[in-house]
């Protein structure tokens, strides 16, 4: 209980990432993009000599806006041994989620219902917890 | 020692320690099956492998011990503690054995007969088992005793005996997997020390830590990796058995054992490779009659290619024999319940020739000692996969069958090809790459057919592709095709097309690391690496493009055998490159001879007598073929022979092509300077000798830089009789108005101002030839000025 969150705006809605699975927050710098791979993937970065494959995290929610970030701010986390930076509107601070994930009735939208693991309650208001692996395998899986 | 045989020794130990504990709990329970049947597996291993080495003893007791284990698994036969014993003394003899073996010394004195009589179950044995066992207790205190010693022997290790351990993969990995990144932070550090302007008291140590890193990336690749060739050697005796077994003829191609793979994905792919092998040579080729009257030559083909492509090794096993019968295969299916005839028919005949990897198939009409158990394919296929490969199966009927194999490789360091499409740069592996060729040349030519762009390049029409326009980034409408660079894929499969790319930049050494699997899903990437300047660079999946694109034709018809002889007659050909002589005449010098080719101005030339030195980026270097003719007015073109450790230039009047030679090189007693004439496009072209060229004009050997000295210019000692004994040592005379630090300065004990200017080392010389103690040299000391020149010269160069 008590898990901590990482507070970011994606799409412009308050969401929540598991602190436990974000290894830092970055700010990306130079992106490499990749031809051919779905939009949700901006590229690779590097990062210590790592490669990290660049998630929009709008985009793989589906939502047809691009991320808007000033910053280029993106949680670095890995799955299934890749790394990934999920780049976020904002990333905001690390606070405690009050309550456990709960759905809500009617859903939470197209691609927030997918990606979501529900809704948690945190000290600034209701938040949506987000499921890593769903978002980085992006929209096409869940069409699939 | 012998690999083998430290092998041998390693496994036999290694079973020795994991039987201890079984040993202990079957002494407790001596009818226990369990037990029984893991020593009786341990006494079966070591009889196997002793045979295989010759050692009769060792051979003599495990088989005797197998025996009467044997006849209690049978039930022959009831453990009993007596037998225990016995068992017991004769693996405590093998554990002796095996370190005799390992230091090389004889394998001690008999008494294997008494160990092998205890295990005798007769009656008379029995009445006298009180003896027996009495004699054989002391016999196993004795062994343990013994056992003791080799204990105490094995934490000392003898003297010359090379260990070996067993680690787990995993373990492998992880240091792998960290030198790999060691490496790309070096690059990192390397770009940032670039960028920050010579630091020679960085510099050093950060040479020395990337040859050390160097070194150490090597070891650890070879501690995993295998070339293919160990699973290759094994493959010619397997065929042959088979083939005689089955009263066909084949014969066996291997391409690609140069290949390296992960020793742990050899022995995994050791089995399904045996399978295929067995298949091919059963069900693919026909018998020598068969193929006759098909009008096909009566020895079957088995080809092997390997291949390198990313993460992943590409093996193609290819027969020329019948090819799969698709109709029997989908009968077979339906036969037995895989599926439904709607379902057949709604499949494609790739589909369906991959129906050979169902369980339960088997389309043998007869069950042969060799295969056609409808066990196989299926087995391959889960075999290949749980190590992450795939299998696939291409087959023309009456032609031929492939099996195509992808096995992953965990991490690895490949050859590839930079090159740039739209902003971006790729890497291709380079084992893909046959011939770069400019789009623009005048030996290329493009065509159309359809909306498919040809290329045609050495009388061969190929089909090409734009790099640009697979990833995206541009349409074949707008492509400038003579703009582009061309490079010649050639697949594994044998299959060639041309990729257009904006430009070729480099080879280069990559480390591959795999990709998301998102990135994966678009079948263009088979990895990403990193750039020297810390960004990523993606590695294109060429098999993957090609096979999207229609480029890979499965099976290639086979009608074209003789050309495939050329192919392999043109492999043996020597490349070597035309170019006019000064004289106009046209010679020929072997490409691995030429390292560059140079221009500079004719002022760079400078020639006195019997000297010729030509300048070249500060260097002076041997200038040869200037005596066949008059140098040019300006500009002067010279090659770059290289020897290995010797350079020196030829000068040409012009450079004109490659070429190769196939034909014999005739020799000529009657110049020395060629090693004889070949026939190069009909025309007798000389071949230059590049032995006659490097004795004649004994390079200078090849220093990476000149170094400086500094002198004394105001001396005139030192210009006249020291300044030519320095230069003939290899260094080049700074002068007062060289800013710079010189890697050397030599100073006149009696000039108490010191030398002009910095230098790294710094000679001095005294007067008088009496030794003063204080590090100088006499000045006349010809011997110890030139060894403490050399000193520095070779500490330097390193």
């Amino acid at each position: 209980m008590n898990e901590l969150l990482l507070m970011c705006t994606i799409a412009g809605r308050r969401a929540a990432i598991p602190a436990v699975a974000v290894q830092s927050v970055i700010e990306v710098e130079n992106i490499t993009p990749i031809p051919g791979t779905p939009d949700f993937i901006c590229g690779l970065t590097a990062l210590r000599s790592q490669a990290l494959t660049v998630i929009d995290s709008s985009l793989a929610l589906g939502i047809d806006q691009p991320c808007v970030s000033r910053d280029q701010r993106a949680a670095v986390v890995e799955v299934e041994g890749h790394l990934y930076a999920i780049m976020v509107d904002e990333a905001h601070d690390v606070g405690e989620a009050r309550s456990e994930p709960v759905a809500v009735p009617g859903g939470f939208g197209d691609g927030w219902q997918r990606a979501a693991r529900g809704m948690v309650e945190t000290d600034g208001g209701p938040a949506l917890l987000v499921d890593i692996p769903q978002l980085v395998s992006g929209p096409i899986a869940a069409a699939a | 020692m012998d690999e083998l045989l430290a092998d041998f020794v390693a496994e036999t130990r290694e079973m020795l320690e994991q039987s201890g504990s079984e040993l202990v709990a079957w002494e407790a329970d001596p009818s226990d099956k369990a037990r029984i049947d893991t020593i009786f597996r341990f006494v079966h291993t070591v009889k196997g492998n002793c045979g295989f080495f010759d050692f009769p003893r060792l051979e003599k007791l495990s088989h005797a011990a197998e025996d009467a284990l044997a006849e209690c698994r049978a039930g022959r036969r009831e453990p009993d503690s007596a037998l225990v014993t016995a068992v017991l003394a004769i693996i405590d003899r093998i554990s002796e054995m095996t370190d005799a073996i390992e230091a090389g010394e004889d394998l001690g004195e008999g008494g294997d007969d008494a160990l092998i009589a205890a295990l005798n179950p007769d009656g008379e044995v029995e009445v006298q088992s009180d003896i027996e066992i009495s004699d054989l207790e002391t016999r196993s205190a004795e062994a343990a005793k013994a056992d003791d010693g080799s204990d105490t022997q094995k934490a000392a290790p003898r003297q010359g005996v090379q260990r070996s351990i067993r680690l787990p993969v995993d373990l492998l990995d992880e240091v792998m997997k960290g030198v790999s990144d060691m490496v790309l932070a070096r690059n990192d550090l390397a770009r940032r020390l670039r960028e920050a302007g010579e630091q020679p008291t960085i510099d050093g140590p950060f040479e020395r830590l990337s040859a050390i890193l160097a070194d150490v990336r090597t070891s650890i690749t070879r501690m995993r990796m295998q070339r293919l060739e160990h699973l290759f050697s094994s493959l010619p005796r397997l065929v042959r058995d088979l083939s005689n077994e089955l009263g066909k003829q084949v014969m066996v191609d291997f391409e690609g054992s140069e290949v390296e793979l992960d020793r742990e994905m050899i022995e995994m792919v050791r089995d399904p490779l045996t399978h295929i092998i067995r298949n091919a040579i059963d069900h693919g080729v026909e018998t020598p009659a068969q193929r006759l009257k098909n009008g096909k030559r009566e020895i079957g083909m088995l080809k092997f290619a390997a291949r390198q492509s990313g993460n992943q090794i590409s093996l193609v096993i290819t027969d020329d024999g019948g090819g799969i019968n698709v109709e029997k295969v989908a009968a077979k299916a339906l036969a037995n319940g895989l599926y439904s005839r709607s379902e057949l028919d709604a499949m494609s005949e790739g589909q369906k020739q991959n129906l050979i990897f169902e369980p339960g198939l088997s389309t043998a009409e007869e069950v042969s000692s060799v295969s056609g158990r409808g066990v196989g394919m299926d087995v391959v296929r889960s075999n290949i996969e749980r190590v992450g490969g795939s299998i696939e199966v291409t087959s023309k009927p009456g032609e031929g069958t492939s099996f195509h194999l992808k096995l992953p490789l965990t991490l690895s360091i490949i050859a590839a090809l930079t090159v740039g499409s739209g902003d971006q740069r790729y890497a291709i592996p380079r084992s893909y790459v046959e011939e770069i060729v400019f789009g623009n040349s005048s030996h290329v030519e493009f065509a159309q057919a359809g909306d498919r762009r040809l290329v045609t390049f050495r009388d061969k029409r190929v089909p090409c592709l734009s790099l640009g326009e697979v990833l995206g980034s541009e349409t074949n409408d707008n492509c400038e095709w003579e703009s582009k660079t061309l490079i010649l894929v050639r697949l594994a499969s044998d299959d060639v097309f041309a990729l257009a790319v904006d430009r070729v930049f480099d080879h280069e050494d990559v480390v591959v690391k795999p990709i998301a699997p998102a990135i994966m899903e678009t079948r263009l990437y088979a990895g990403t690496t990193l750039l020297d300047d810390g960004r990523p660079m993606m590695l294109i999946d060429l098999p993957s493009i090609a096979q999207m694109r229609g480029m890979a034709g499965g099976v290639r018809a086979k009608a074209a055998p003789v050309e495939r002889e050329k192919e392999v007659e043109a492999k043996k050909a020597v490349p070597v490159m035309l170019f006019a002589g000064l004289d106009g005449r046209h010679r020929a010098v072997r490409l691995e001879l030429v390292r560059r080719i140079d221009t500079i101005s004719r002022d760079a030339i400078d020639i006195e007598g019997d000297r010729a030195q030509a300048i070249i980026d500060g260097e002076i270097l041997t200038l040869a073929g200037h005596d066949t003719g008059e140098l040019p007015e300006e500009r002067c073109r010279l090659l770059r022979l290289s020897d290995g450790e010797n350079e020196l230039v030829y000068a040409v009047r012009e450079v004109l092509d490659a070429a190769d030679v196939t034909d014999d090189v005739v020799p000529s007693e009657a110049d020395r300077n060629i090693e004889g004439v070949t026939l190069i496009g009909g025309k007798p072209i000389p071949l230059l000798d590049g032995h006659a060229v490097f004795s004649r004009y004994k390079a200078a050997r090849k220093v990476d830089h000149t170094l400086t000295c500094r002198i004394p210019s105001d001396s005139e000692w030192a210009r006249t009789i020291l300044e030519p004994l320095v230069s003939a040592a290899g260094y080049r005379i700074a002068s007062d108005e060289d800013e710079g630090e010189a890697d050397l300065a030599i100073a006149l004990a009696e000039d108490t101002d010191g030398a002009k200017g910095v230098a790294r080392e710094t000679i001095r010389l005294r007067p008088d030839p009496e030794e003063s103690g204080d590090d100088t040299i006499y000045r006349y000391d010809r011997d110890g000025l030139l060894a403490a020149l050399k000193r520095i010269r070779t500490g330097r160069a390193a």
